[in-house]
């Protein structure tokens, strides 16, 4: 019961966050270089058009008038049209919502499998074979630019051995190099935390009491230090949804994967600016949200938080 | 007299520390490495001002897409210009707009951080709420949305930059600021008379300044990433400028028949985020008392 | 008398970057059954290392570089990893210091004491819960059959350090090493614990050794004492003994600061602890002591036997000059 109630404290404390992000977009948009009557009528469009398209929009009203409004229509779920296809923004980006889970979960899981067992390996031996290849995923996942990893698998493993197709989403061999080179972001993050958390778990006292029990090493390792290294490693992956929305527009780019983040770079590239800012708006909700719901899973897990939480409502 | 031996003895310890933090600095062999790595890296940089092998701007289609020899060390690109030039000039602009932006950042960031935490209330309420809309999102995210927004060039992209990163110093600045002053000793402190201005430079400052330079060596190393990555995109810095991450981007449609124009630049970009990091992880090993290896006891 | 515990010239070190920390230096120790021996020292003086390693929990970076630990005539320093688990817990209890630090926050208390018959008896550390409330009763904790179920930041810390004493005694074991149990409590509470490890002592017929640096609890509590500065043993006794006639000038020293009357202020010792890492030539308490002559800076004395005391100063009887 104490759990729903923080939930709803979490999305009640996130409203003024939200309301600034809509701001922050809203501003971003009005801040532009070039009239978006005119741009959506053309350019041979005469003044009189333009200036009607203009008061459709409503671009003639003061901007907090605007503000409220935009709002207004937020909160009814309608993200506007967009400039270039004319078909509501949130269903373009409904249409290509899928592609970008898809990519996002198979990387996750590609991330998890490699680092959790990496870091866990390495924190429990430290100096070995394991404990060095940790090092180095860990070091080149998190300074090589992913559109440069990309490219370089593409010329490895669709130029050369032909094995796996560059761009597109048709089959399910087109999913592999995307997948690895998003998770190659993940995976550096993931296994230096891991290790760093472990060792941390390590050197706890309560494992040294652990062990003054009597207890089986094994014992000692999974109930003391893995369950108490997971806390902190569950939270880290929660929150890399923030990377892997960042880190997939860069991949989808790079693969022409159909998903939204390829989506708001067409956007960009086509200045359909009703279709960015419905874009971006869209991937911060989701942030948001995600964090919302680490939040919550966190106080579950950790008894400490549960009881602080109760002493709180 | 007494208060002069002490300030020398106080500065004299304040030495040592500093060295012995150098020496366990040094004893990191990879970080040490890796500073002479980027020292090299700069050097090329600072030397393309006076000198550069060719005129990276000019090009010469017959000698187009040419493998690294004697004549260019590292090719020419799909115009023909030679890619080390271009990498040394656009070494300006990557880690030169990396460096300010960061430094800025980081500077607005700990600033404000020091505000929120000093003054409290309403001040910290807003300060803290702009925080919270600046981290709802991702980071890149925010980088991209503020470039659209802000048109391409190298002020917008030391702005978008600049902003994407300062919030984690506010938070950092404000956590460190809020522990220092509900110290009981502080209260000793201003009971003594001395000022809002001795209490930050004397306790808050010696406290937070290791955590910023571990996050800021980290953040440079991010930085480099994401205006490169910028740059691929073609939200940073318009072409003809030999930006690292643009050369990327121009030169993959190449990728089969010449792929060193593409190697190359994601080569520099790769070596100095490399030698950012591992220098952030050597700084935090030397200046992080805990994490030396003391009383490990497993 | 029986001995449970024999120390034979125990040397621990630590490799750090700065050195080498002679945390034991040479000590010589004798713990007979029944008997609650106090050890007495400053922190820094290598007291956490001797419990350490008496327990056989020691870990690197620390490393036994010579001696024995002979418990009930098998030296554990010997013994491999099965044999030692077998005594741990089971034979060999230790209470650390601080409660909070010391509990796994994420699982109940019962749980966690239940563990010890987990391992030595085998089965779910579910079908032991009974008897951790019977164990929660002569520790005295508190409405028992709930509290099995709470989590360690739910206790007050005495009951946490009650918490400890209850995993330390589960099985009923011959020997105790209780490393500063009360130094993280309130005074009333400390009290209460010292009563009820007394009790314990008394009831199981154990054991105890008793780590500390409040030596007026030692007086209390401890049937001897043995007196630890810098690494080593400075003086071995009876505490009563040791109370009314101190001999080395560090106990001295130690005994004068409890006894001073209300007019006089106690006068501390002067100097501080030194660095195990490079301790002072000859005597380590040399340049603290005022009684120090030349000699003391250039041999560092032996604990020899002085009319049923061992002491180790030049300057107090024995073959030592």
């Amino acid at each position: 019961m104490t759990l729903v109630r923080y939930l709803v404290r979490r999305v009640w404390h996130s409203i003024p966050t939200l309301i600034g992000a809509l701001l922050f977009i809203f501003i971003l948009v009005r801040v532009l270089p070039g009239d978006p009557a005119r741009l959506i009528a053309g350019p041979e469009a005469l003044e009189e058009d333009v200036q009607r398209i203009r008061e459709q929009l409503g671009l003639d009203r003061p901007l907090h008038v605007q503000f409220i409004d935009y709002v207004s229509t937020i909160l009814r779920g309608d993200f506007g049209r967009s400039i270039k296809f004319g078909t509501p923004v949130i269903n373009e980006i409904l249409f290509r919502l899928p592609y970008t889970i898809v990519l996002a979960l198979v990387a996750e899981v590609i991330a998890v499998a490699v680092a959790l067992p990496l870091g866990i390996l390495s924190a429990l031996r430290p100096n070995s074979k394991v404990s060095y290849i940790t090092s180095i995923i860990s070091l080149v996942g998190a300074s090589t630019p992913s559109f440069w990893i990309a490219l370089i698998l593409i010329y490895v493993f669709s130029v050369s051995l032909k094995l796996l197709p560059s761009s597109g989403a048709e089959s399910p061999r087109h999913i592999v190099l995307p997948a690895i080179t998003l998770s190659l972001v993940l995976m550096g993050n993931l296994t230096r935390i891991t290790r760093s958390s472990v060792i941390e778990a390590l050197s706890s006292n309560h494992v040294l009491t652990a062990v003054a029990k009597g207890l089986k090493d094994r014992v000692v390792i999974m109930r003391h230090v893995l369950k108490n290294a997971l806390i902190p490693i569950v939270t880290i992956m929660g929150l890399q949804v923030g990377n892997l929305l960042g880190g997939a527009i860069i991949t989808e780019t790079v693969f022409a994967w159909p998903g939204i983040g390829s989506l708001l770079i067409d956007a960009i590239f086509f200045r359909d600016y009703i279709l960015i800012q419905g874009i971006i708006l869209f991937m911060v909700l989701v942030f948001i949200v995600i964090n919302i719901v680490v939040d919550v899973v966190y106080a579950y897990i950790d008894p400490r938080i549960r009881d602080i939480l109760w002493r709180m409502t | 007299m007494e208060d002069d031996l002490i300030l020398k003895k106080a500065s004299e310890a304040r030495r040592k520390q500093l060295a012995s933090m150098w020496r366990v600095f040094k004893s990191n062999r990879v970080a040490y490495t890796s500073l002479y790595v980027l020292v090299g890296i700069l050097l090329l940089v600072v030397v393309s001002f006076v000198y550069t092998p060719y005129n990276p701007y000019e090009f010469n289609l017959g000698r187009a897409r040419q493998p690294p020899s004697p004549q260019h060390l590292l090719g020419t690109d799909e115009l023909g210009r030679d890619i080390l030039s271009r990498l040394m000039v656009g070494g300006r602009y990557t880690i030169g707009i990396s460096f300010i932006s960061v430094l800025l950042g980081s500077l607005i960031g700990s600033i404000l951080g020091l505000v929120s935490g000093f003054f409290g209330g309403h001040v910290d309420t807003v300060i803290q709420r702009v925080v919270d809309v600046a981290l709802a999102f991702p980071t890149t995210l925010l980088a991209i949305a503020l470039m659209v927004s802000l048109g391409p060039g190298v002020l917008s992209l030391i702005m978008a930059i600049s902003i994407s990163t300062f919030p984690v110093y506010t938070r950092l600045v404000r956590g460190v600021v809020l522990q220092v002053i509900n110290e009981d000793y502080i209260a000793a402190v201003k009971l003594l008379g001395r000022s809002s201005w001795y209490i930050i430079f004397k306790h808050v400052l010696p406290n937070v300044i290791s955590p910023i330079i571990v996050q800021t060596s980290y953040y440079l190393g991010f930085s480099i990433l994401l205006a490169s990555a910028l740059g691929f995109l073609g939200l940073g810095i318009p072409p003809p400028t030999p930006e690292w991450g643009s050369m990327v981007s121009t030169g993959r449609v190449y990728l089969f028949s010449s792929p060193h124009i593409v190697v190359f630049p994601g080569l520099f970009i790769t070596v100095t985020a490399l030698s950012f990091n591992l220098i952030g992880d050597g700084l935090r090993d030397a200046l992080d008392p805990k994490s030396r290896m003391f009383l490990r006891r497993f | 008398m029986e001995k449970v515990l024999e120390v034979v010239d125990l040397r621990v070190y630590y490799e750090i970057p700065q050195g080498t920390v002679k945390a034991v230096d040479g000590v010589d120790l004798e713990v007979f059954k029944g008997e609650i021996l106090g050890v007495a020292g400053e922190s820094g003086s290598g007291k956490s290392t001797l419990a350490l390693t008496i327990a056989g929990l020691l870990r690197p970076p620390a490393k036994v570089v010579s001696g024995k630990v002979l418990f009930k005539g098998v030296d554990i320093l010997k013994l491999g990893n099965d044999e030692l688990r077998s005594i741990r817990g089971r034979r060999i209890g230790i209470i650390f210091q601080d409660p909070v630090t010391y509990l796994n926050p994420i699982y109940t208390v019962g749980f966690q004491v239940g563990e010890v018959f987990e391992a030595h008896r085998g089965g779910k550390v579910g079908k032991y819960f009974s008897e951790v409330i019977n164990l929660f009763k002569a520790v005295r904790i508190g409405d028992p059959e709930r509290r099995v179920y709470s989590y360690p930041h739910q206790l007050s810390g005495g009951m946490k350090q009650r918490v400890l004493i209850s995993i330390a005694i589960a099985e009923k074991p011959e020997l105790i090493v209780a490393d500063e149990p009360t130094s993280a409590l309130d005074v009333t509470i400390q009290a209460e614990i010292v009563e009820l490890l007394n009790e314990i002592r008394k009831e199981l017929n154990t054991s105890i050794v008793f780590i500390t640096h409040d030596l007026a609890l030692l007086l209390e509590i401890a049937d001897r004492i043995a007196v630890m500065y810098a690494g080593k043993l400075v003086e071995v006794g009876r505490a009563d003994e040791m109370y009314k006639d101190p001999l080395h000038p560090y106990t001295k020293a130690l005994i004068s600061t409890l006894r001073y009357e209300r007019k006089r202020r106690p006068t501390p010792i002067k100097g501080s602890i030194p660095s195990l890492i490079n301790p002072p030539p000859g005597c380590r308490f040399h340049p603290r002591c005022p009684y120090a002559i030349s000699k003391c800076s250039q041999v560092d004395p032996k604990l020899s036997s002085v009319g049923g005391r061992l002491v180790s100063c030049l300057l107090v009887g024995g073959s030592n000059g």
